[in-house]
């Protein structure tokens, strides 16, 4: 059936903290592959380890940009290693400087523009975690043991597997999931891994940095994180351009959604 | 710390004024915005705790180099001819007994010793065991006075432009017990390309303010007088004074 009334969906802490998030994010990893460039390499160790170097991004000649892997060496001239310097040439550097904050090297720079977004996301995350805990939201939001049988039908509607979506309510059981790792788990993992990237934490709070396996290590797995969570971002930008973007795009911004599909709206019986 | 780095810093302040972003964020009301964060920062974190310590296996093979490999000042190689002798660290400043320790007076005193991990600005990190003489007991004898609020370490290193290295503390990081002003490293007198013959080690904070080739602490109320006001070599260039994050 179908339900053509919108819905009050996402209250206005949700909304907010989405947007405060987008630019964050975007700063975030700018900024923190500026802090990057200046040691470009991760070790799976506590101090700097060549044996137990995971990725390293150098520029063995002039002219020449390579990315080593496990071990395995890959020329990428151009896009690592040997890239534009941010002014008007190239240079011995990992990330290009289309891609960093501020474009040219300066560490300086980048720290202060991660360490104040860092918080602006904090802030952010805190503000939704408590504002939809206070409203009873969460439960709408958050992976729960009866989502996981229908998590591989929604698949198979998406893959065009199955014509309809299993039922479900204001958040399909693939979002859940994403949205219950990234918001719990991804969200906590990159603060945490970048705190513990601190000598002032690591004399407080030693068994955080010895969690992740001392500070390299920790470099390695902020690092991963914010890999995990660039993926999760490409999925999600994908999904909101083909489910009705001016739909969802309205939404986040008015809080006002068209259900659609299978939808179970709250309050009304399916 | 990251002296070698001085070149290429100063040529991307300079170049930072050109570029619209650099305008924005350097001394703009954008970027005034942006440090808010290292005051917060200090005051959750802050100089509590110990640095981890570590054993004499986990001492790294390499201890990276990021300065010059020997202070640039003509006084200096004087000091290394004399093997240090005519070397004295002056202390002074805002205290009651200002004074001028030689090298053997800082070996016979209470010497410390520690294994811990070098955490650079720059993001690696090397463990090297270190002794020496606590700053504690440096500013015990001095006796900072009431006024006294920050240490400030002037090394003999300058960079192009004859800008003096420095580095400063507040008391409170001062008297940590592993604030040390080291004068051996992994067994043997500190190598010149590592400091010698004093070398500040703060291992609660990040590498730059482990200032080398320390030639004098001055104990004072106020850093904002000194050179780009702001506490250090690297400071006046932007990064925190607060290095603990």
């Amino acid at each position: 059936m179908k339900i053509c009334r919108s819905i009050y969906k996402y209250a206005v802490a949700t909304r907010l903290s989405h947007w405060l998030w987008v630019v964050a994010f975007g700063v975030l990893v700018s900024s923190g592959l500026q802090i990057f460039n200046a040691t470009p390499h991760l070790d799976a160790s506590d101090a700097s380890d060549p044996a137990r170097r995971v990725v390293s991004i150098d520029s063995p000649v002039d002219g020449l940009g390579t990315t080593t892997l496990f071990g395995r060496t890959f020329t990428t001239t151009g896009w690592l290693g040997w890239t534009s310097d941010g002014l008007g040439s190239y240079a011995a550097r990992a990330f290009p400087s289309w891609i960093t904050i501020p474009a040219y090297q300066d560490l300086a720079d980048g720290r202060r523009w991660h360490f104040f977004f860092a918080w602006a996301a904090i802030a952010a995350w805190l503000t939704w975690l408590l504002s939809s805990a206070a409203k009873g939201n969460l439960k709408e939001l958050v992976l729960r043991p009866d989502d996981l049988p229908k998590i591989w039908p929604m698949q198979a509607y998406y893959l065009r597997l199955r014509k309809e979506p299993p039922p479900y309510g204001l958040y399909n059981p693939l979002q859940k999931a994403s949205y219950t790792t990234v918001l719990f788990a991804l969200a906590p993992l990159v603060v945490l891994t970048g705190i513990a990237l601190s000598p002032g934490i690591d004399a407080i709070a030693h068994p955080l940095t010895w969690i992740f396996g001392g500070r390299q290590f920790a470099r390695l797995w902020h690092f991963t994180g914010m890999l995990l969570l660039l993926g999760f971002w490409l999925v999600h930008t994908f999904q909101v351009a083909t489910q009705g973007v001016v739909n969802q795009l309205t939404s986040m911004i008015t809080g006002w959604y068209r259900p659609e599909g299978n939808q179970v709206v709250p309050g009304e019986s399916p | 710390m990251k002296r070698g780095l001085f070149v290429a810093s100063a040529a991307s302040s300079a170049l930072a004024a050109c570029s619209p972003i650099g305008t924005a964020v350097n001394g703009g009301s954008f970027h005034r915005l942006l440090t808010i964060a290292e005051p917060l920062d200090y005051g959750l974190i802050g100089t509590h705790g110990l640095a981890q310590t570590y054993a004499e296996s986990a001492i790294s093979a390499d201890f990276p180099l990021n300065s010059l490999p020997t202070p640039s000042d003509s006084q200096y190689a004087g000091f290394v001819a004399s093997r240090f002798q005519s070397y004295r660290l002056v202390v002074d400043g805002s205290v009651d007994r200002p004074q001028a320790f030689s090298l053997d007076h800082l070996q016979t005193m209470v010497q410390a010793s520690e294994i811990t991990r070098h955490d650079c600005v720059d993001g690696w990190s090397a463990i090297a065991g270190w002794s020496g003489v606590r700053l504690s007991e440096i500013l015990a004898i001095v006796r900072p006075r009431s006024d006294a609020r920050y240490a400030v370490f002037y090394c003999m290193d300058r960079d192009q432009r004859s800008t003096q290295y420095y580095e400063s503390l507040d008391l409170r990081q001062a008297s940590h017990p592993q604030t040390l002003l080291a004068l051996r490293m992994n067994g043997a007198p500190i190598p010149i390309e590592h400091g010698a013959p004093v070398r500040l080690r703060v291992p609660t904070q990040l590498g730059y303010k482990s200032a080398k080739w320390v030639q004098r602490i001055e104990v004072v109320g106020t850093f904002t007088k000194l050179y780009g006001g702001n506490g250090g070599y690297w400071e006046d260039q932007g990064y925190e004074w607060y290095a603990g994050i």
